[in-house]
């Protein structure tokens, strides 16, 4: 415990710091890669606690992107009524999840959240274009903050107090119960509990970090549409960083985000367009195949091997 | 000693295949109960719908004298029945104290929150039922299968039972761990809780057991002492089949 608090310490001065020896270029990735950290979360306490494979979360972040969008646009909602109303209809469409999975689970369940994102996106181009901006979407919508380093900071305080909520809830009782429900949910009832309440609980706090990254998101792009947002590439990047990362451990996803992030714009120069896409999936699979459990595991057999190391050194030195 | 659990007139088919047909039974507060039967006889199905795993197609249940037909298998724990199953079925990826753990939570997101469990109650628990401190922080892959057995118990035992329903509580065991167990069930009858056990190593079970019901093809065919049904005839037949005549 004491060794972990320590590893955070340094990773929290190093990220804080990150400012004063990097361009803003390289900030911008950071900032992507922060964003994508909170859709990696938000899909992991969902579908890495629960077993609950959602296919459908950009259809979560969209809703929020897109309510935002529409309000600040149209209306000219100020942001700090139309972003935590934007979070608050994204948990009202979390519960919209909600009711085929108490039916059904597995590829199913996969399928029919894929088809919410689907549906979403063919509905945002030809339903009211006037007001979703069709298939060309919003733009010019105001930001939080301007500058990289604003946007950089801001970024890192959302996805760290949103990481740091998550682990907390993941490392509690509930948490046990989700992990529990993703084992043997027959098993729960016959321990005496509702795994319906738990997963409903569950889907609303995933829709509801979707939502905060999705608002976030989009006032920090200015602008909002739906091949960006409701794109199958956007989708698996979310998937594959929470994969690769470490399901299950909201930690592993920030990991995850952070290494497909600055992989694919450490290829953009060697590779042009989409074949940067191959190669990196080449890599994220070397990565699952050779550590099934994340990034994460690895840096936790690290961290336990210099434990080790220094413990033996105590008791010979 | 007033009945702890009845079963009226439960029916279960699938399809055209009758695993539980208009059974009838009774359990009294603080009995243990063997029931045995051939493969395919209902045993299990019977189970399933006590827990409400499977919805009777006929019948009604009534625990503790009141009517739980339409309660769901939470509610029906809460209330203080709990079973474990033919093959363990353990969070593979929790320790047997995070299994016990499981058990002991409350039902209610909010009171989950709040809770403050007793540093170690699991622990107890998984200790009053045969494991060593350091068995405890070990996984299940890791168990043998008398200790994922136990561990079943250590779960169900965490949610306070009143009934205890084990299905073949000795299937897969050595004989060591069957007296171990066997041992632990008599210790946790003469605590008052009452038993259904399941099984088909009927020398396990005989000295266990206050009474003995015997099913085939879903329907009661003896009701009596361990002795008594062993000798009855309609059992043999069950068991052994009929005799042809020449």
């Amino acid at each position: 415990m004491k060794r972990s608090l320590i590893w955070w310490v340094i990773c929290g001065a190093v990220l804080a710091s990150l400012p004063i020896f990097t361009s803003a270029g390289t900030l911008r990735i950071f900032i992507v890669a922060n964003f994508l950290a909170i859709f990696a979360m938000s899909w992991d306490i969902l579908s890495g606690y629960t077993g609950y494979i959602s296919f459908g979360h950009p259809f979560l972040i969209g809703i929020a992107g897109y309510t935002t969008a529409i309000l600040t646009r149209h209306l000219g909602t100020p942001l700090y009524i139309s972003m935590p109303f934007a979070i608050l209809l994204t948990m009202v469409a979390g519960s919209l999840f909600f009711f085929p999975a108490l039916r059904i689970r597995g590829t199913y369940f996969a399928l029919v959240t894929l088809a919410f994102m689907e549906v979403t996106y063919h509905l945002l181009k030809v339903v009211k274009p006037g007001v979703t901006g069709g298939t060309r979407g919003l733009s010019g919508l105001p930001f939080v903050v301007t500058g990289a380093v604003p946007n950089y900071y801001l970024s890192l305080f959302v996805m760290l107090a949103v990481g740091i909520g998550l682990w907390v809830l993941g490392r509690s009782s509930i948490g046990t119960v989700l992990g529990a429900i993703r084992m043997d949910e027959g098993a729960v009832k016959s321990a005496g509990l509702n795994p319906t309440k738990f997963k409903l609980f569950a889907f609303t706090v995933s829709a509801m970090v979707a939502g905060i990254g999705g608002s976030f998101y989009t006032h920090y792009l200015g602008s909002i549409s739906p091949r960006a947002m409701f794109d199958i590439t956007f989708l698996f990047t979310i998937l594959v960083a929470a994969l690769v990362g470490g399901e299950h451990t909201i930690v592993g996803p920030i990991l995850g985000a952070y290494f497909l992030t600055f992989l694919l714009e450490y290829l953009r120069p060697y590779i042009p367009g989409a074949w940067r896409f191959l190669l990196y999936s080449v890599i994220a699979l070397v990565v699952y195949y050779f550590a099934p459990k994340g990034i994460y595991s690895i840096f936790q057999g690290l961290s336990d091997w210099v434990g080790r190391r220094m413990r033996r050194g105590e008791q010979y030195g | 000693m007033g009945s702890l659990l009845e079963l009226r007139n439960l029916t279960k088919n699938f399809g055209r295949l009758v695993a539980v047909s208009d059974l009838s039974l009774t359990v009294q507060k603080g009995e243990t109960l063997g029931l045995i039967g051939p493969n395919g006889s209902g045993k299990t199905t019977t189970f399933n719908l006590i827990m409400r795993e499977l919805k009777q197609d006929e019948g009604e249940i009534f625990f503790e004298g009141k009517e739980i037909t339409k309660y769901p298998i939470q509610k029906r724990v809460k209330m203080g029945i709990a079973r474990t199953y033919q093959i363990p079925r353990p969070f593979t990826e929790m320790t047997v104290a995070e299994n016990i753990r499981v058990g002991i939570m409350p039902d209610k997101i909010i009171s989950i929150m709040k809770m403050n469990i007793r540093d170690g109650l699991e622990r107890e628990i998984g200790k009053s039922v045969g494991f060593k401190q350091h068995e405890l922080s070990m996984y299940p892959y890791e168990l043998s299968m008398g200790s994922l057995r136990r561990l079943e118990l250590g779960r169900n035992m965490a949610t306070n039972p009143k009934l205890l329903l084990l299905d073949e509580v000795f299937a897969g065991l050595t004989i060591s761990e069957i007296t171990g167990l066997s041992e632990l069930l008599k210790e946790k009858k003469k605590e008052g809780l009452t038993f259904i056990i399941v099984s088909h190593d009927l020398r396990s079970l005989a000295p266990l057991v206050d009474r003995v019901v015997v099913v085939s093809f879903g329907e009661v065919v003896a009701d009596g002492s361990f002795e008594e049904v062993i000798a009855d005839e309609r059992v043999k037949e069950a068991y052994l089949g009929k005799e042809e005549e020449a």
